[in-house]
């Protein structure tokens, strides 16, 4: 009796560092992961992929909520207000975070928001339909430069990174294009596939979704993409445009440090599991590891190529 | 012969009970103003992870199909969509209630859902690729144009005030400005508040403008909400010789449910639109329709449920969700590792073509679920005492403001919407047309800015507008629905002349009221007030970016302009006539009450909690509603009955749907 009294009073002596014991086992039920955006996107993708395999890696499951308005500005204004225990994440997005709060008030600033790890990127990409004459980015910009502002690109928004990246296309080429906003990956794909505009400024994703269908003309990665080996980069072409979406999770500013870097390492360990790299890999997305130990000096290098950028669109002066 | 294969596949007894849940659940939640599909569909992905694909899928679809089908019930009996799909199902299924015949409307809005429902489903079956195309042909111009053709059915709907219903339209454009401008990025007339930064949310915003006005009339008198059916019942013998009688506006209604429902953003509320306009136009009786006309409820919910099938066109042959609903089945289908596309249909045709019998299954199934459920929901809503239905309907349109996105500020932008509604209605200004500039608004703006745009790079801007094939069909059927009523109304005053008989006064909250002929004096207040508000819209304009004024700077121009116009043709008018003195009835009081409470209700639900709040107000409303002075057994009765449907709904919000309560001080 005294032995197993003693046992009793051993494990609870053993347990009192309440904090690091919860951080341990956290978590020890479900989480709640809210997605600023419209369901069907990158964001919500790439996050039903992960949630396919948080169960695996944490023994819990992962409810997707979506709350999207103002370009994920509605749920991101309120990311500080949800409470800090760890159970309720959110995703993020580079540019959006670093430009919105550039464009007037949307009720937060880019420091006020805690990233714990962005986990993918999408490029950018050039695309065009199948029956389009153009068959290289070279024969693109040829006929840009003797058509000034005739070669219209639908993309995704106004300030977007599909935006940002048609604005220094035009710098880099030297060339004179329409960028024709559109609200959303699925609207703009539609555009370019029914021919509306000549080509599009998109997501390398967009070129799994579609098939034969669209043509990849250039891509903003650092490599050639898995998915599309025959798609040249725009680095190889001789143009400095690398860059696209980031996504990641963010949590509220009040949870604990310990929290922040638990569940930073469990999207990294959802970003090692095998079926997940293949689910993503060939949808066209492009793995990252940020964790949270890295997170300020990226998101400090971002923010300062995206105000540069901000300056080009004519966000700021 | 491979195809009808798949159909034993689908017969499985495992995905015949999934589909018979999914229907039930999912047409329960459509009933629920603000509870939608997407919510739904969106909670159960994670269940079918572990499931056999197809399975999954035919669960998730049944429940899309019957939330469609659910969004009818409340359209029907609390004149507030279920769902934006129902939103012309109320201009005559709410007036066929308030009658006695709610009962056919439902028979009605079944059979019609039904058929849609299985038109768009064998759409998708055996059309599915080639119809595809019709996504593609629709660019930025059509849906320009596709937009104005919704929004000429206000010429339609506000006959004999046409003024005041562009008026409301106006309003209703401005409302969907309000936010972050998809086109230029501007951030538009938040006013600087963080909760206009979103824009007003449709959903709340229809629940507010058409429901809260029911809720202050429903407690305004002793009078039944509906007027008890003579035989009772769904008379669903009736309602089926009625749609029999009807074939060609049913198919006529679900082919235009289909081709819309393929056009991506497009959706369920403008296919129900454009199908009512068009069954009104090629009515023989046109000035019915808005006052219960049948073939209201018939062409719209046909139409609704044929955007299902048709939606999932373009999901599965271009990998482009057509809805919201349509991008969560989307995502749950990448999940199961199934790469959709053009080769879907070949590659994994076992999948797809069981997933597509499945749907057809359980839209069939609608017939007998829904016949059962709508006779229950029917009767309770005709039995319940009025001071149980007035709060329980309030506490409806609060939960489905709040469950949106979670957020009291839907809420309350709600009830404050729902309170100016019903004074702009009662001095001539309805709802609907509020209604459609908000629906169509953003669609039109953005159609507009991109062709625009589009136009000006290629220098062919005339061309791009006017010049296309499918746009120049859309402007003949705009132009012809906007040129009838008025020509009808011309020639229905000419005979009128010869007859020297006056028009007929509509009668009933609902319908429209014909404009007065002596000096409309609030209105003119009201045109005074439209026109400050105008010019503000105009000085809000300067500060934006060139792409994100150009539509702001319009609707200032014309909202302006009609309401000037409206002034001057009152000054036309002789003075007086009954002048009318604001006296306060009993009516007036409790109206004015049962506004505080709601206002104070989603003021206080972030401080003190959802549940004490909602309670108390429960209560509250009771008293207010109450004319039959009861014992106080029945009272105790009463009580307990709204507390537990308080309980009841809280739980299912926390636990099931899994919201964020406001939890506040309490609880």
């Amino acid at each position: 009796m005294r032995t197993a009294l003693a046992t009793i009073f051993a494990g609870l002596l053993a347990s009192t560092p309440l904090a690091a014991q919860s951080v341990e086992d956290f978590p020890s039920q479900p989480m709640t992961y809210i997605i600023p955006f419209n369901a069907g996107g990158e964001s919500d993708i790439s996050a039903r992929f992960q949630q396919s395999e948080w169960e695996n890696v944490t023994g819990h499951q992962v409810i997707i909520q979506y709350q999207p308005g103002a370009g994920g500005a509605q749920a991101w204004s309120q990311l500080n207000s949800l409470p800090g225990d760890g159970y309720t994440i959110m995703g993020i997005n580079l540019p959006h975070t670093a430009l919105q709060p550039l464009e007037g008030s949307v009720g937060y600033a880019t420091e006020d928001l805690t990233p714990v790890h962005y986990f993918h990127y999408t490029p950018d990409a050039i695309f065009v339909r199948a029956q389009s004459e153009f068959t290289s980015l070279e024969q693109l910009v040829e006929f840009a430069k003797e058509n000034p502002g005739l070669v219209t690109f639908a993309g995704s928004g106004s300030n977007s990174s599909n935006n940002l990246a048609a604005i220094r296309f035009n710098e880099q080429a030297g060339v004179t294009t329409t960028y024709v906003p559109f609200s959303g990956t699925g609207p703009s794909i539609t555009a370019v596939l029914g021919g509306s505009t000549m080509a599009g400024f998109n997501y390398a994703t967009s070129g799994v979704s579609q098939g034969d269908a669209m043509r990849m003309l250039a891509v903003a990665s650092e490599e050639r993409l898995e998915a599309f080996p025959d798609v040249p980069t725009f680095k190889e072409l001789g143009y400095d445009i690398v860059g696209g979406a980031y996504r990641g999770v963010a949590v509220p500013a009040s949870t604990s440090e310990e929290l922040r870097q638990r569940i930073s390492d469990i999207v990294s360990e959802i970003n090692a599991q095998p079926a997940f790299v293949e689910k993503m890999e060939s949808a066209g997305f492009v793995l990252t590891d940020i964790g949270y130990d890295e997170m300020d000096e990226f998101v400090a290098e971002r923010v300062e190529e995206y105000t540069a950028g901000a300056k080009a669109l004519g966000i700021i002066q | 012969m491979e195809i009808i294969g798949y159909l034993l596949d689908a017969l499985t007894p495992l995905n015949l009970m999934l589909a018979l849940i999914g229907v039930i659940l999912g047409t329960v939640i459509g009933a629920l103003p603000g509870l939608s599909a997407t919510m739904a569909v969106a909670v159960l992905v994670p269940f079918t992870f572990a499931m056999d694909p197809a399975a999954g899928l035919i669960a998730l679809g049944a429940i899309y199909t019957g939330a469609i089908y659910g969004g009818a019930y409340a359209a029907i009996l609390v004149n507030t969509p279920g769902t934006p799909s129902a939103i012309a199902t109320t201009f005559d299924g709410f007036p066929m209630a308030r009658r006695g015949d709610g009962g056919l409307a439902i028979s009605l809005a079944t059979i019609a859902s039904v058929v849609g429902g299985i038109v768009g489903a064998v759409a998708l079956l055996v059309l599915a690729p080639p119809l595809a195309k019709v996504a593609l042909a629709f660019g930025p111009t059509e849906y320009f144009w596709l937009a104005m053709f919704g929004l000429t059915l206000i010429a339609a709907l506000s006959v004999g005030n046409t003024v005041k219903g562009l008026i409301g339209a106006c309003i209703g454009l401005f409302l969907s400005m309000i936010g972050v401008a998809v086109v230029g990025g501007d951030v538009r007339y938040t006013m600087g508040m963080q909760r206009f930064l979103a824009g007003i949310d449709l959903t709340s915003a229809i629940i507010g403008l058409y429901c809260v006005p029911v809720i202050l009339d429903l407690v305004a008198n002793a009078d039944p909400h509906l007027k008890p059916s003579d035989t009772g019942g769904l008379r669903f013998a009736e309602g089926l010789r009625y749609s029999l009688s009807r074939k060609l506006n049913v198919i006529r209604s679900s082919v235009i449910g289909t081709v819309i429902g393929i056009l991506p953003g497009a959706g369920g509320s403008i296919a129900g639109l454009v199908s009512y306009s068009e069954a009104r136009r090629s009515s023989g009786n046109p000035e019915s329709f808005g006052k219960g006309n049948p073939d209201g409820v018939i062409a719209t919910e046909a139409a609704n449920n044929a955007t299902v099938g048709g939606g999932f066109i373009p999901t599965l042959v271009l990998g482009i969700p057509g809805t919201p609903p349509d991008a969560i089945i989307l995502g749950a289908l990448l999940v199961q590792g199934i790469k959709i596309g053009p080769t879907l249909f070949t590659t994994d045709a076992n999948i797809v073509y069981t997933f597509i019998w499945g749907l057809l299954v359980a839209t069939i199934l609608m017939l007998p679920v829904g016949l059962l459920i709508g006779r229950y929901a029917y009767s309770s809503i005709t039995k319940v005492p009025k001071a149980v239905l007035a709060p329980t309907v309030a506490l409806l349109t609060i939960i489905g403001a709040f469950a949106i996105h979670s957020n009291v500020d839907d809420a309350q932008l709600m009830v404050g919407l729902g309170i100016l509604a019903w004074i702009l209605n009662r001095y001539g200004f309805q709802p609907s047309p509020i209604v459609l500039g908000l629906v169509l608004g953003s669609i039109a703006e953005q159609g507009f800015v991109q062709t625009y745009l589009i136009g000006s790079a290629s220098g062919r801007l005339t061309e791009m507008f006017f010049m296309r094939p499918i746009s120049i069909g859309i402007i003949g059927a705009a132009l012809l629905t906007l040129i009838f009523p008025i020509w009808s109304d011309w020639k229905a005053k000419r005979r009128n002349q010869i007859l020297q008989v006056s028009e007929p006064m509509a009668d009933g909250g609902t319908e429209i009221t014909p404009e007065p002929k002596t000096r409309d004096v609030p209105g003119m207040v009201l045109a005074v007030i439209f026109i400050a508000l105008g010019i503000a819209i105009y000085f809000g304009a300067s500060t934006l970016s060139a792409l994100g004024s150009v539509f702001p700077i319009t609707i200032a121009a014309a909202l302006v302009g009609f309401s000037a116009l409206l002034i001057v043709m009152n000054l036309r008018r002789p003075a007086g006539g009954p002048s009318e003195t604001l006296h306060l009835d009993g009516g007036a009081k409790r109206r004015m009450a049962l506004g505080a409470i709601m206002l104070a209700w989603v003021l206080l639900m972030p401080e003190i909690g959802f549940l004490v709040t909602s309670i108390i107000a429960f209560v509250a409303i009771m008293v207010i509603a109450d004319y039959d002075r009861p014992p106080a057994r029945t009272w105790a009765i009463w009580i307990a009955s709204g507390v537990l449907i308080c309980v009841g709904f809280w739980w299912l919000m926390a636990n099931v749907l899994l919201l964020r309560m406001p939890a506040g001080v309490l609880f």
